[in-house]
């Protein structure tokens, strides 16, 4: 055993310190439930003030996108064109703020298969369009419907909303092509009015389960929105897009961007549903803006901090989302031209939410000791 | 010394020490059979991490469940001291067997029961109150030699003082690390859970821990103390088993600590269940004293037994001859009585290419269980291992002399994470052997202590 003499002196210091607490108690600390350590008032504001409200928000732009669907369907003609689009690009972004809760309701329906799997399946479609009556749960059809496929079929069907509305008013095949858009439209609202009634009958057990075991809701919450920020925003939106991730083997993927053809909002997706990420994280109440419990204000309370330089977790991951948001404002607003004329912001940009994606991970998960798997364990 | 060794003793502690043993045992194998781990750790995980040296150690598949049986079966017919021989020898092999199949699953409670099941294929545990004594009078006796007892104890010694003595650093005594990170994750317990919220609870678990396996097994030794020691053991593991996923190990040590009770106390239990099963008297006192085969087996298995403690002294000290920091390194780690002393965590992004330009990023879901992963990212040893198992999977896929390479991440008891892993090494040519790992970074931090 090696103990330099600063040590021993510490060891000493610690051990005089403890003899006293046990022997004096330690009852004038501020009482444990105000202290930010109860995961119970964590789990409930996640579900009433950012969940919730996060759906109504969204459930309200795709309200207007589906009614201008609706229109565009009695009657196709360029200014409903238009009109859809518009309500498309709004229910899209607001999308952005509810893709991360794939867990609890949306996790049993999947929603994410259905809204917005990408690049969207061109062909497919095409075949489906011809089969009303085809299965769309089926892995095979994820591609083939959501926000990509309505994509497809308002932007990218022609070159212009002239010869784009033709698609649809053709005298054989119109009237097909405009029942598939339609029935896109309308399983989206069936799936996500099921996932948002689904949450007040599960509120009480999601909010009971304050363990951090396999099976709690802190867990599941945890591991749902690091899933979904490594792999659909790190991965989906820049990763795959600009070759960074090995599995593209170092080639660009032009055609394998978010919202591919209307060209011009990859960069503001990718920017809402970053931003969206972090304010998950530091408990942003979505109607008052103001910040609550959350993974922030828990790892605080838990004093996670980087024992060499002694900063606080929470503040290391913020800074973390900074530098990446700095560098996604660098971006042009179209990736598939980004990546073809100057990929190397994005690469630097897969970078640094490469190292996010770290911190959330393992930093985080590690200091909030949640489990992953339920056999026995010594800690070694 | 001499005089030591023709030293005789009661048999009623080791009688009452291998039912125990037996029934625990056997209650293990029912529980870990009916939780289905023989399928999650066994039989679905399509890789697995050997030890060095025992490669040969296969899963078995379907057939696990067979050894997991004969595990089972041999336990209760120790418990009953019937063909005690050839059932603890079936006993070690099977439950040896099983934790030698996947490192991922290695706890220290496992190669503590390995190792107990070993020292009792040799000893006399079934001279008294068991079916061989009533079957077999050349084996049945009441007394058996005090260094039979003895070893247990001395085994079971060093277990608790290694571990004390693994505790006896700064990041445990100084920081409270891992149980400040651990004890807030129970604080929804009920009644007692509150108290986890605070810092210094924290701290005085990780001293009372400590001082508590530095001392338990002289006071235990000690008459005066027993019973005060015992009621320590009791309230120690009671609380380790409501807090960690531990298993059954708190009942196993529970149990454990009653060898150093005395024979009168051990004669006592065992007149009970000799009472509740209507056994005679006169089958337990006997006043003979067990013989072994010849002296020179009796002076062989001395010096055998010497040897083994010899060596569980110094097995848990050899990390003392590899550089860098133990925690960090973990060379050295296993087989040493080092407990709850880590909150390790990592993540381990493999990348396998050829000389053609082939490359391809390993998803590790792909090849290993969530438990092997997490194993793995953390561990030098295992992170070798799994790029060997890569490199042979992806040759099979037409990579020329694949290369591996590993971008790693590590956190340790609260530190930020950092590589654990020299990315710019070729994982592929790499061996495994017992000696230093240079390709593992450097901590660049103190853990003092022992």
């Amino acid at each position: 055993m090696t103990l330099s003499k600063e040590y021993r002196l510490r060891f000493l210091v610690v051990f005089a310190t403890i003899v006293m607490m046990s022997c004096g108690g330690g009852n004038s600390e501020p009482s444990p439930a105000d202290n930010g350590k109860d995961r119970q008032v964590i789990l409930a504001h996640w579900v009433d003030n950012i969940v919730l409200p996060s759906y109504d928000n969204f459930k309200v732009k795709f309200d207007v996108m589906k009614t201008k669907a609706d229109v565009f369907k009695q009657t196709p003609g360029v200014p409903a064109l238009v009109e859809f689009r518009t309500a498309w690009v709004e229910a899209y972004l607001e999308w952005q703020k509810v893709e991360l809760f794939e867990f609890g309701p949306a996790d049993q329906t999947t929603l994410r298969n259905f809204f917005n799997i990408y690049p969207t399946d061109v062909a497919g479609i095409g075949s489906n369009i011809n089969d009303p009556t085809v299965n769309l749960n089926l892995p095979a059809s994820y591609a083939r419907q959501g926000f990509p496929a309505l994509d497809y079929l308002i932007n990218g069907v022609a070159s212009t909303d002239d010869q784009i509305v033709m698609f649809y008013t053709n005298a054989t095949e119109g009237a097909k092509r405009i029942a598939y858009l339609s029935r896109i439209v309308d399983r989206m609202n069936t799936l996500i009015t099921n996932v948002i009634s689904g949450w007040p009958s599960y509120r009480e057990a999601f909010i009971t389960k304050t363990g951090l075991d396999i099976g709690s809701s802190f867990g599941l919450v945890t591991n749902a929105y690091v899933l979904y920020y490594e792999r659909y925003i790190r991965s989906g939106k820049i990763g795959i897009p600009s070759g960074a991730t090995i599995a593209t083997g170092g080639s660009v993927n032009p055609d394998k961007v978010e919202a591919y053809y209307k060209k011009d909002i990859s960069l503001s997706l990718a920017q809402a549903a970053h931003t969206a990420a972090r304010d998950f994280f530091n408990g942003k109440d979505v109607i008052t803006g103001v910040e609550g419990p959350s993974f922030k204000s828990y790892l605080d309370a838990l004093g996670s901090k980087d024992a060499t330089s002694g900063t606080a977790l929470s503040v290391i991951i913020n800074q973390q989302f900074t530098k990446i948001s700095d560098k996604l404002n660098g971006l042009g607003n179209n990736f598939s031209q980004q990546v073809q004329n100057e990929n190397q912001p994005m690469l630097d940009t897969y970078a640094e939410m490469q190292k996010l994606v770290r911190l959330l991970k393992v930093d985080m998960t590690s200091a909030m000791s949640i489990t992953i798997t339920y056999t026995d364990n010594d800690g070694d | 010394m001499n005089s030591y060794f023709q030293k005789t003793t009661h048999a009623a502690p080791l009688a009452v020490f291998r039912i125990a043993l037996g029934l625990l045992l056997f209650g293990s194998i029912v529980r870990f059979w009916s939780k289905g781990w023989i399928d999650q750790l066994y039989i679905q995980p399509k890789y697995f991490f050997s030890y060095y040296g025992f490669e040969f150690v296969k899963p078995l598949g379907e057939f696990t469940y067979v050894i997991f049986a004969i595990c089972a079966i041999s336990a209760l017919l120790v418990a009953i001291g019937l063909y005690y021989r050839a059932a603890s020898v079936l006993l070690f092999l099977s439950f040896t067997y099983i934790e030698l199949i996947d490192k991922s699953t290695y706890l220290n409670h496992y190669y503590f029961i390995s190792m107990i099941c070993l020292m009792m294929i040799f000893l006399p545990a079934h001279a008294y109150f068991s079916f061989d004594a009533v079957r077999n009078k050349k084996v049945s006796a009441d007394y058996i030699p005090k260094w039979c007892i003895d070893s247990i104890k001395v085994f079971v010694c060093i277990v608790y003082v290694f571990a004390g003595l693994a505790k006896v650093n700064s990041d445990w005594l100084l920081e409270a690390q891992p149980l400040r990170i651990w004890l807030p994750a129970k604080n929804d317990l009920p009644l007692v859970g509150w108290i986890f919220n605070y810092t210094w609870v924290a701290y005085v678990f990780s001293w009372a821990g400590c001082l508590y396996d530095l001392s338990i097994p002289f006071l235990l030794s000690n008459k005066k103390t027993r019973l005060f020691a015992y009621i320590a053991v009791l309230i120690f593991h009671v609380l380790t088993a409501i807090l960690f996923p531990i298993g059954m190990f708190p009942y196993i040590m529970i149990a454990t600590a009653l060898i150093f009770f005395s024979a009168e106390f051990h004669k006592k239990i065992i007149e009970r269940l000799a009472r509740l099963i209507r056994i005679p008297k006169n089958v337990l006192a006997l006043n003979k004293a067990y013989a072994f085969n010849s002296a020179t087996t009796s002076k062989v298995l001395i010096i055998a037994f010497v040897l083994f403690l010899c060596v569980q002294v110094v097995l848990p000290m050899r990390h003392l001859i590899y550089p860098g920091e133990l925690f960090w390194t973990e060379q050295g780690y296993r087989f040493s009585w080092r407990v709850m002393l880590m909150e390790k965590a990592g993540s381990a992004q493999f990348i396998v290419k050829d000389s053609e330009g082939k490359a391809v990023a390993v998803d590790n879901t792909k090849f290993l269980t969530a438990l092997q992963e997490k194993m793995m990212s953390t561990q030098p040893d295992m992170i070798l291992q799994y790029a060997h198992m890569l490199r042979d999977y992806y040759a099979g896929l037409g990579f020329k002399s694949p290369q591996v390479y590993v971008d790693s991440y590590v956190t340790l008891n609260g530190r930020l994470g950092k590589p654990l892993i020299d990315s710019k090494i070729d994982l592929a040519k790499e061996t495994d052997t017992f000696s230093h790992k240079p390709w593992i970074l450097s901590f660049n931090n103190e853990i003092a202590g022992f």
